[in-house]
């Protein structure tokens, strides 16, 4: 069914993981697996080229059929997220970047002034710009304007597992978007992932959810299927809601 | 700020979760707190290590191993030293380190400070310091250097107990103490680690006194990252006696306490507490801890002659492969690295040429 494409890239997976929170890389990697993802996104900061215990980079390029996109979690502003992301290519060598900027390391919010800075300079720099940004129609469009590769708004916040809070932005953003529309952060729940998708989201990333499951990969699992359902009951149309039926062709034309 | 102007800063709530009449059992309060650190931090836990630079002190404080009139041997770090024992501490794995001092004297002042940092910067991807009061120049200075947190503890908030622990020196002025975070943030630091000595004054009060203080600061500097610590007092030289006691209990009330009131802050967990106390809190509130710590001064290079007492004895005295494996074994990842010096080196304005510009 329909792949998920991006830039030159193509996934047939449309459930992208965080890799920041698991207890320890082999339950990381069987949830990677598990979930049948092909898209992972890594923090520059657990790059550890000193202690390959400690280092995420090194277990997530062995794996095949996986496209790494760094991220800049860490970042207060536009300058910071810059340079870790010119770092980052160098160091993975993958096109994708997910511009994360968080100015307020306790709640995680993305700065959205300092978001379209960064994005402004990372699409001349030739990245696929992936920015995580507050579920704002008209950031998302400006954002688009800009020649980013998707838009990343937030369903509500970092680790709070509150689910699509913001549903009713995310579906504007949906309906005006050109480009794909992931939802990344604050999903708890396959059928939060799944209502995401239904409401005709592009495709959804996952961290925490997975990570802090008592069963990481059987939860990854679920997921999967869960993204999958949702996707095909956008593509198979939703029975309409409350009592407006919207009919195929014109209910009055036998009147002229 | 509501409706009428008021600033609600939730140490109401805070309060009533410590109050000794809650009904609220220790056991709840344990599994709301695991919750909520679960669903920020994962199953992670951040590793730091203190670096004692020198023991030379100007201060009296009555509780510490350290103070000006004990016997114990002084002894600062030469830069070769600090560079010997930076070296062991990077082999054992460890990339982010905590360098202190005691109050500021000739022999360890801010200029010696910014040259140590300059040092560590160089091996470790992220270096505070746990030193003196310092004004908005020094802190930029430290901040040019490679330093990017502040810790400070007021030790007590009770300032009529504050003044009779602190026998003399310049830690004797409270306000100075208390104000040296914001001159930190001001000067460009991004964390601030803000403490109380547990067992200087009523426990609870202190509590509140540092919630107030942590809220004040998280409004005016809203960019600024802050972890908590809650040390309790341990056996020194100069045999000093808590004042009140905090027992294994009410330490994790506190904590739990805290991680619900405050879910997004880093709370900190160091080497005074004992190995089984710590391996249970790690997760419950707790985000980051020290492992393999000297309280003197250096003492990790291979063959260092642990000279004279530290300011304090260590409980939790396993190695960093024996602690990790405690972590692990209850799903637990340990993180040396969760840093990346490429956001500090942006911060100290070093950047070479960066396409922004
Ligand atoms: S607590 Fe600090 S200032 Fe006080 S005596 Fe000890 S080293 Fe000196």
């Amino acid at each position: 069914m329909g792949t998920l494409k991006i830039g030159a890239y193509e996934f047939s997976s449309r459930l992208i993981l965080g890799t920041g929170k698991f207890s320890d890389v082999d339950t990381m990697l069987s949830a990677l697996r598990a979930s049948g993802t092909q898209l992972v996104t890594v923090a520059l900061r657990r790059f550890n080229r000193e202690r390959a215990e400690d280092d995420l980079l090194g277990p997530l390029a062995a794996l095949n059929g996986i496209t790494l996109m760094p991220n800049t979690s860490g970042a207060m502003n536009a300058r910071e997220a810059v340079k870790a992301a010119l770092i980052a290519r160098e160091l993975c060598g993958s096109l994708f970047i997910k511009v994360e900027i968080h100015p307020n390391p306790q709640h995680l919010m993305p700065d959205p002034i300092e978001t379209y800075e960064a994005a402004k300079i990372l699409v001349k720099e030739g990245f696929l710009v992936m920015p995580y940004i507050p579920a704002d129609p008209v950031l998302a469009k400006r954002l688009e304007e800009l020649g980013c590769a998707s838009v990343m708004p937030l369903g509500s916040a970092i680790g709070s597992g509150q689910g699509l809070a913001t549903a009713g932005m995310l579906r504007i953003i949906i309906q005006e978007s050109l480009i794909p529309v992931i939802v990344d952060a604050g999903l708890r729940s396959p059928s939060e992932a799944c209502a995401a998708m239904e409401m005709g989201c592009s495709a959804v990333l996952v961290n925490s959810a997975i990570a802090a499951a008592v069963d990481p990969s059987a939860m990854a699992k679920a997921f999967a299927h869960a993204v999958d359902a949702g996707l095909q009951a956008q593509r198979a149309g939703l029975m309409p809601k409350g009592d407006v039926a919207v009919a195929t062709s014109p209910l009055t034309s036998f009147l002229s | 700020m509501n409706a009428s102007g008021e600033i609600d800063d939730g140490s109401k709530a805070l309060a009533e979760l410590l109050s000794f009449q809650s009904l609220l059992s220790l056991e709840s309060l344990a599994q709301r707190a695991q919750a909520l650190t679960l669903r920020r931090f994962g199953r992670t836990i951040s590793l730091y290590v203190p670096l004692y630079l020198s023991n030379f002190c100007s201060s009296g404080c009555a509780y510490c191993g350290f103070a000006a009139d004990r016997k114990t041997p002084r002894k600062r770090l030469t830069f070769e030293e600090t560079q010997n024992e930076l070296s062991a501490l990077k082999q054992m794995g460890f990339d982010e380190v905590l360098l202190l001092t005691g109050e500021r004297t000739p022999q360890a002042d801010c200029d010696y400070l910014a040259s140590c940092v300059k040092l560590a910067a160089k091996v470790f991807h992220r270096v505070t310091i746990e030193a003196f009061p310092m004004s908005v120049e020094e802190y930029k200075a430290l901040v040019q250097a490679g330093c990017t947190g502040v810790t400070l503890y007021q030790e007590t908030y009770d300032r009529a107990q504050y003044d009779q622990l602190h026998r003399w020196g310049p830690k004797k002025d409270y306000d100075a103490r208390l104000e040296a975070p914001e001159r930190a943030l001001e000067a460009g630091m991004r964390t601030v680690g803000l403490g109380v000595l547990l067992g200087l004054s009523d426990p609870v009060a202190e509590a509140l006194a540092l919630f107030r203080h942590v809220r004040q600061l998280e409004r005016k500097f809203w960019r600024a990252g802050f972890s908590l610590s809650f040390p309790r007092i341990r056996p020194q030289a100069g045999g000093f006696q808590p004042l009140f006691e905090v027992d294994d209990r009410l330490l994790a009330r506190l904590i739990f306490a805290f991680r619900i009131c405050l879910p997004d802050v880093e709370l900190v967990l160091s080497t005074r507490e004992r190995a089984s106390f710590r391996d249970g809190m790690a997760g419950l509130g707790i985000t980051k801890m020290s492992i393999a710590s000297r309280t003197t001064v250096g003492g990790y290079q291979a063959g260092a002659a642990m000279e004279g007492s530290g300011q304090f004895e260590v409980s939790d005295e396993r190695s960093v492969e024996e602690f990790c494996r405690a972590l692990r074994s209850r799903r637990y990842e340990p993180v040396f690295k969760n840093w990346d010096a490429v956001y500090r080196e942006v911060e100290a304005q070093k950047v070479e040429v960066c396409p922004c510009d």
